[in-house]
Order: structure tokens, then C-alpha cells, then sequence
């Protein structure tokens, strides 16, 4: 490792625990908040130097881009009120010093064991590389996730449905009042979003031998949606064709799997001359439905009726 | 059909049930679920019977095998969770069949919250899902998944209840986040050290170094919140109790079960290579406070519901009390039935307070007066499923205690049991102070129709605690089922 490479990891490391400190004790939550989208954008680049590019495009996508954009909105729904925390600047008390200990505590004995951890540790990287050809694709991250742990991930892809299946027990709030979208907004949309959706298709279809996958993708997707969403409001509802959509993704999925199991195989055990195709077909179909959850979680739970804004 | 065939069935089935509600919404949800639930639960009776027939099995999914990809694996033990599930959720399944009814009749679901009803069924049917996932599963990362699969289910179930429900929902998100975050710090721990997930792998390569007792540690931390036991229980109650009552009675029958179920394959089955007669101790230790401190706590209770809700914080203490013991044969069969009995007494007891509710408006204990009467089928399900929490004989809740005595006798450990006997007396007296209310004072006008599915429900769970009497015997012949 270069000098400079090693300058840079230190800043980084000292920039992310800055940030997460000021996000912690100010007291202006806007200007936290835009503190926390930074510090996502820096921990992914924090990932590109672990040489983890799927997960910093994961986390620039979903842990800073669209966290972010559902952490502004529950801002802006608190109102005037809710931008300020009175509470803060935290003081310190007997019960965050003791907090604090158990944390210093966690840290030390984390500290500890990864130190006693034997060094030039592989991993499973030389088994998952042995059974890479039977993978169906030829990016290690796509066959992990949706071959060798295809399991987790059909399980994941569900915990995504409960996400809104959470939003919708909750009590719908009244339609926020909708301002018109500006003319840089507006004209944003047009230019962005159909770019968006290439570049969701593009992630999408490079997952199979590149950084990228469905999650990706439907990141790319759901902020495309957002965008329109901020510029034109809409609502989404629990409507037919809403749930069908949401829950396509996990069906065929699940669908695949259990085919598998029919045709004498076992439960998701892709036939490696088909595995690529399969994993596509699965990706494609994960793409639109965690794209529409994730805009879901964003356009919330509203109530229906007040009069629809003019599109 | 074989072992694995209905391990694949008792995965797929839960879940694409769940997603089929999902889809075909309010009309048929609850249709759906029912179905689903049926089959659910024939699978993994099924599977007990298979197991105990032709042995452990493991099964893996994509065919990848371990280390690199994630096995399956079920024996004795795990056939025996599911299969209290399966039992224990056929009968909230009914029940929750006519709770859920476009009907407003229960105090506790206002009316508006009626075109919300049917999402009860996706959630519940994904929750039956993670919990099956999560006993069939062998691998650390993979249950880890189950469990938040299991975690958010379950929040979406409690929100259901809408109100005072939300504020409990968060709490339990909150805690079920820390949790799943010392857990997966745990996972990651031993991952890094021993490259396997696989829990039989894991059991073969175990060595003691500082990272291997810290992600123990930490593992074991997170499973004790997410399994309420003392003093980490402090969530359970307003969850448990502000809950709808089938979502009250799943969690606390079964979903605190994977906890506990957790924590035995972690220290009976992964690391008993660790030196950990001292965490044992203390596991029992806690145990046996939260027996008190639940006890204490239930008897102080105004309202039914939040009665039974501290029971359960009772009840989970003496599951723990198994690990001082466990190096004795009787005590994971005796522990095993103390959980299969509550699973049952527990749905039951909230069915009859969801009961009492729907009758007089209201769980206020001093004021049930007369249910003897009104009611006199709740009444018959509330006494039997208090037999069996309190361990009088003949019920399941006697016959697992008296192997955790013998247990405790033959460890050389006395005190133990006299644990137990003396948590027994203490449940008997807040269960008997709401009886006594029950029975002693005359009925008094102003009553809401009784629910029937969820009275008959509340019996037949009732009698399946008092008739775990006779299951000792194939339990440990279960547990036994070799490793052929």
C-alpha cells in the first residue's frame, strides 16, 4: 500500500467518526440529517477501498440515497417543530455514562478478538471461486447471493414485503399539501428519469459479471420514482395491482425454487446450464419489486379521498 | 413423503401461503391463511412422525452443501419446535379467523382499523415461515435472517392493534434491532475465525480463544433479549399486552421460543466445548429471578391481559433453568415439555382474556365477575390451562417440571427445584386470585355476545396442555431419534 493510499484510509476513518459524532449531539436534526447522507456516501467509499464495490454501490444506493431520502421526508412531515431537537445537545447522565461504558466495553473486547484473529485469512473465497463455473454467472457477489446463499436472499427479498406490510398496518396520515414542482424540478425529471431507468436496466443486467445486481438496480428505479414523486405527487395505495407488483419479485422466486423441487431437484438447486437464466429471470423480477417497496416506504401510508392533485 | 420432502413443504408452504394472501387481499386473505395453516401444521407433525422414524437429515438447499452454501438440518429437537408450532398455530390460526372478521366486536381493534384486518394474514403466515426457516435451518447466518424475518413480522402484527400497540411495536423494533446487531457481530466473530457457518462445522473446529468467548458472549446477549429473559423482559409486557390477542398468544407461546431453542443449539449443540459451567450457573440464576420477578409482577397486574403477558416473563425462566441441569438426560426432554405446555397454556390464557374482552368490554381482573357462569367454556380453558402453568398433575406443565426436579436432584443440585416448586406456588396464586373473581361473585347485566371460535379454540389448547401429561415419553424417544 502506497503512502497515499494509507493517508487516505486514515482520513476516511477519522471523517466517519467525526460525522457520526456531529450527526450524535447536534441539535439542528436538517443539518444532521444531511450529515448522515454524507457519511453514507464516505462509508461506501470506505467499502471501495476494502475492494467491496457491490457493497458501496449498495450503500451509496440504499444506505445513503434512499435512507436519506425517507429520513428528509419524516423531517419535513414533523413540521417546524420537529426540525430542532430540544433534547440535544445530549448532557451527560448516569444512564448514557453507563451507556456509553458498555459501548467502550463492546469496542474493546471487538478490538480484541479481531486482533487474536489469525492473520491472511481467506475466507470461503477459494471454494466459492472452485464453484464459480457452475454458477451460471461470473460475478462472485451475484453468485453468492443469488446461488450458492439463494436462500437468504429469497428470505430477504420477503423481509423487504414486511417493510410495507409495517407501513400499511399504520395509521394513514392526511395528504401532505402539494406544492407545484418547480421548472428546474420538473425539467430534472425529464432528462433523469429515463436515464434512470437505463442505468437500473444496465445494473441489472451487469450483475451477472460486474458490480451491480437487483438490489442495485431498484435503488437506481426507486430513486427515479422519488424524483417523480417530488416533482408530480402521487399515491400509491394497497390496490391489486400495487400488492401484485410488490410481492412478484419473492413469488417467482419462490415459484422457481419450488419448481426445482417438483422437477426432482432440490429446493433452489439451479441446473447449472440453466442457472444463469434463472438467476436473471429472478433478478429482473426482485428489480421491479424492491423497486416499488422501496417507493412505497418513501410515498407512505395516505389517506385516500381529499381530491387528486392535477397531474 | 419423506424427511426432506417435508422439510421443503413445511419452508415453501408458510411463505408462498403469505404471499398468495398478500396478493389476493381482503376478500380471500383470510381464506388463504386458514389453508395454509392447515397444511403448515400436517407437515410438521409429519415431520416429527418421519424424524422419529428414519433419523436426523440434512438437506442442501441449492445444492451447494457446507461450507459454501446453507444446509438444512433437523433432528430431535428441532422437529419437536416445529412441531409445536405447527399445533399451537393451527389453533391461533382459528382463532384468529373470527378476531379478524370485518365484525366490530372487540373492544381492543377499533373499527376503523377493520379494512386493516386482512393484512394480518400475510404477516402472520411470514412469521409461521421464519420461525419454521429459522428451527430447520444449520447454518448461523441463514437463522439470522429467520429471526429478522420473525422480528419485523412480529412488529407488523403488534402495530395491528393500532393506539397505545404502536408505541410497544417500536419498542419491541428497537429491541429486536439490538438484538439482530450483537447476534450478527457474534456471526461475524466466528465466521472470521473458523470460515463456516455451518453449525455442526462450527462444533468440530471450536477452539478457546478470546474472539471465539466473545461472539459466544455476544450471541448469547442478543438471543437473551429477544427471548424476554430477565432482566431483559422489560419489552415483553407492553407488546404482549397491547397486542391483537392471536398476535399476543403467537408471540408469547412460540416466537419467544426461538430464543430459547436458540441458545440450547448454541451451547448444547455448537459450543460445548467451551468451558461454560459459570454462564450456566447464571443462565439459571436469572432464570430463576425472572420466575419471581414475573410472578411478583403478574400478581400485581390490574388487567388480565398484562397478567398473562408477566406470566410468560415467569414462565421463560424456567425454560433457562435447563442449563445448569443439562448435563442430566431428563433435563432438555423436561424443558422441552415446560415449553410445549406453555406454548399451549399461554395461547389459551390470552384466548380467554380476548374473550373476557369481547364479553364485558374489559379485562379489569376485579371486575370479571361471573364468567363461571357467563362463560362457563373460557372458564373451563382458563382453570385447565392454570393447571398446567401452575404444574399441578395430570398436565404438561407437571410432567416437564417433575423431569427438571429429577433433574435438578440428580445434578446434586437441590435448590433448583425448590425453585420451581415455589415459582409453581407463586403462579398458582395470581392465576387463583383471577379465578376467584371468576367464580365467587354473582353475574352482573350489560354483555357483549361471547366469541365463540375463539372459546373453542381456547379449550382445545387448554386440553392439548393438560394431555402433554402423557407426551414425555415420545419426546425423548424423539429427542433420541438417533443420529442414524
Amino acid at each position: 500500500m502506497t503512502a497515499d493510499a494509507a493517508a487516505l484510509d486514515i482520513l476516511l476513518a477519522v471523517l466517519l467518526v467525526f460525522l457520526v459524532w456531529r450527526l450524535l449531539t447536534l441539535s439542528d436534526l436538517f443539518k444532521a440529517t444531511i450529515l448522515f447522507i454524507v457519511f453514507g456516501l464516505l462509508l461506501s467509499l470506505a467499502w471501495v477501498r476494502l475492494r467491496a464495490p457491490d457493497v458501496a454501490l449498495a450503500e451509496a444506493a440504499i444506505g445513503s440515497g434512499v435512507t436519506g431520502a425517507l429520513v428528509l421526508d419524516a423531517l419535513r412531515r414533523l413540521g417546524a417543530h420537529g426540525a430542532v431537537d430540544e433534547a440535544r445537545p445530549l448532557r451527560l447522565n448516569l444512564a448514557r455514562l453507563s451507556g456509553g461504558l458498555l459501548v467502550a466495553c463492546l469496542g474493546a473486547i471487538l478490538l480484541w478478538s479481531v486482533l487474536s484473529l489469525p492473520a491472511g485469512w481467506r475466507g470461503l473465497s477459494a471454494e466459492a471461486m472452485a464453484a464459480m463455473p457452475h454458477s451460471g454467472v461470473t460475478n462472485p457477489v451475484t453468485a453468492s447471493l443469488l446461488n450458492f446463499r439463494s436462500h437468504d436472499t429469497l428470505l430477504e427479498i420477503a423481509v423487504l414485503m414486511l417493510a410495507v406490510l409495517g407501513v400499511w398496518t399504520l395509521d394513514a396520515e392526511p395528504k401532505p399539501s402539494a406544492e407545484p414542482a418547480g421548472p428546474i424540478l420538473d425539467l430534472l425529471v425529464r432528462i433523469l428519469l429515463p436515464l434512470m431507468v437505463v442505468v437500473a436496466g444496465y445494473l441489472l443486467w451487469a450483475g451477472g459479471h460486474a458490480p451491480g445486481g437487483a438490489f442495485q438496480g431498484a435503488a437506481v428505479l426507486a430513486a427515479g420514482g422519488i424524483l417523480l414523486h417530488l416533482a408530480r405527487p402521487f399515491y400509491l395505495g394497497n390496490h391489486v395491482i400495487i400488492r401484485l407488483v410488490i410481492g412478484f419479485g419473492f413469488a417467482v422466486f419462490l415459484a422457481i425454487g419450488v419448481m426445482l423441487v417438483v422437477g426432482g431437484g432440490r429446493f433452489l438447486e439451479f441446473p447449472s446450464r440453466h442457472a444463469g437464466t434463472l438467476i436473471l429471470v429472478v433478478e429482473a423480477a426482485a428489480t421491479i419489486s424492491i423497486a416499488l417497496i422501496l417507493l412505497a416506504l418513501f410515498v407512505g401510508n395516505v389517506r385516500e379521498g381529499a381530491g387528486r392533485d392535477a397531474p | 413423503m419423506t424427511t426432506a420432502a417435508w422439510m421443503e413443504a413445511l419452508l415453501a408452504a408458510p411463505l408462498a401461503g403469505a404471499v398468495i394472501a398478500l396478493i389476493s387481499g381482503r376478500r380471500a386473505a383470510a381464506l388463504v391463511g386458514v389453508v395454509t395453516a392447515f397444511a403448515t401444521a400436517a407437515a410438521s407433525i409429519a415431520l416429527a412422525f418421519a424424524v422419529s422414524r428414519s433419523g436426523v437429515l440434512r438437506y442442501a438447499v441449492g445444492g451447494w452443501g457446507r461450507p459454501l452454501g446453507i444446509d438444512l438440518y433437523v433432528d430431535g429437537l428441532a422437529a419437536v419446535m416445529v412441531a409445536i408450532t405447527g399445533v399451537v398455530g393451527a389453533c391461533i390460526s382459528v382463532c384468529a379467523a373470527g378476531y379478524f372478521a370485518p365484525k366490530p366486536t372487540h373492544a381492543d381493534l377499533p373499527s376503523d382499523k377493520h379494512d386493516r384486518a386482512w393484512l394480518y394474514w400475510p404477516l402472520w403466515l411470514m412469521l409461521w415461515g421464519g420461525m419454521n426457516a429459522l428451527y430447520l435451518s444449520a447454518d448461523l447466518f441463514n437463522i439470522y435472517v429467520t429471526q429478522e424475518l420473525i422480528g419485523l413480522s412480529g412488529i407488523g402484527l403488534i402495530a395491528l392493534a393500532g393506539g397505545s400497540a404502536i408505541s410497544a411495536a417500536l419498542r419491541y423494533l428497537l429491541l429486536a434491532l439490538a438484538g439482530s446487531l450483537l447476534y450478527i457481530v457474534g456471526v461475524e466473530l466466528l465466521y472470521a475465525g473458523y470460515a463456516t457457518l455451518d453449525l455442526q462445522q462450527l462444533r468440530d473446529r471450536i477452539d478457546a480463544n478470546p474472539s471465539t468467548f466473545a461472539a459466544a458472549a455476544l450471541m448469547t446477549a442478543g438471543l437473551l433479549a429477544k427471548s424476554a429473559l430477565f432482566p431483559l423482559h422489560f419489552w415483553l409486557p407492553p407488546a404482549h399486552g397491547h397486542a391483537p390477542v392471536p398476535v399476543s398468544a403467537a408471540l408469547s407461546a412460540l416466537v419467544i421460543k426461538t430464543g430459547f431453542y436458540l441458545v440450547v443449539r448454541l451451547w448444547l449443540h455448537v459450543l460445548p466445548g467451551l468451558a461454560w459451567a459459570h454462564l450456566a450457573t447464571l443462565l439459571g440464576v436469572l432464570g430463576a429471578a425472572a420466575v419471581f420477578w414475573g410472578g411478583v409482577q403478574a400478581l400485581m397486574q390490574e388487567r388480565l391481559k398484562m397478567m398473562v403477558a408477566y406470566s410468560t416473563v415467569a414462565q421463560v425462566g424456567y425454560l433457562f433453568m435447563l442449563f445448569p441441569v443439562a448435563s442430566v438426560p431428563e433435563a432438555l426432554p423436561g424443558a422441552l415439555l415446560l415449553a410445549a405446555s406453555h406454548a399451549a397454556a399461554k395461547a389459551a390464557l390470552f384466548m380467554c382474556a380476548g374473550s373476557v374482552l369481547a364479553v364485558y368490554g374489559h379485562d379489569r381482573i376485579r371486575s370479571i365477575n361471573g364468567i363461571g357462569t357467563r362463560m362457563p367454556l373460557t372458564a373451563v380453558a382458563f382453570a385447565l390451562s392454570g393447571i398446567s402453568l401452575i404444574g399441578l398433575p395430570p398436565s404438561g406443565g407437571f410432567a416437564g417440571k417433575w423431569l427438571l426436579i429429577s433433574a435438578a436432584f440428580a445434578a446434586g443440585a437441590w435448590w433448583w427445584a425448590a425453585i420451581i416448586v415455589l415459582g409453581g406456588l407463586l403462579s398458582a396464586v395470581y392465576l387463583l386470585r383471577a379465578l376467584a373473581f371468576a367464580f365467587l361473585e354473582p353475574p352482573i347485566a350489560g354483555f357483549g355476545r361471547a366469541p365463540w371460535g375463539m372459546e373453542a379454540t381456547s379449550l382445545v389448547l387448554a386440553f392439548i396442555a393438560v394431555g402433554l401429561n402423557f407426551a414425555a415419553r415420545p419426546l425423548s424417544e424423539l429427542l433420541n431419534a438417533g443420529a442414524g
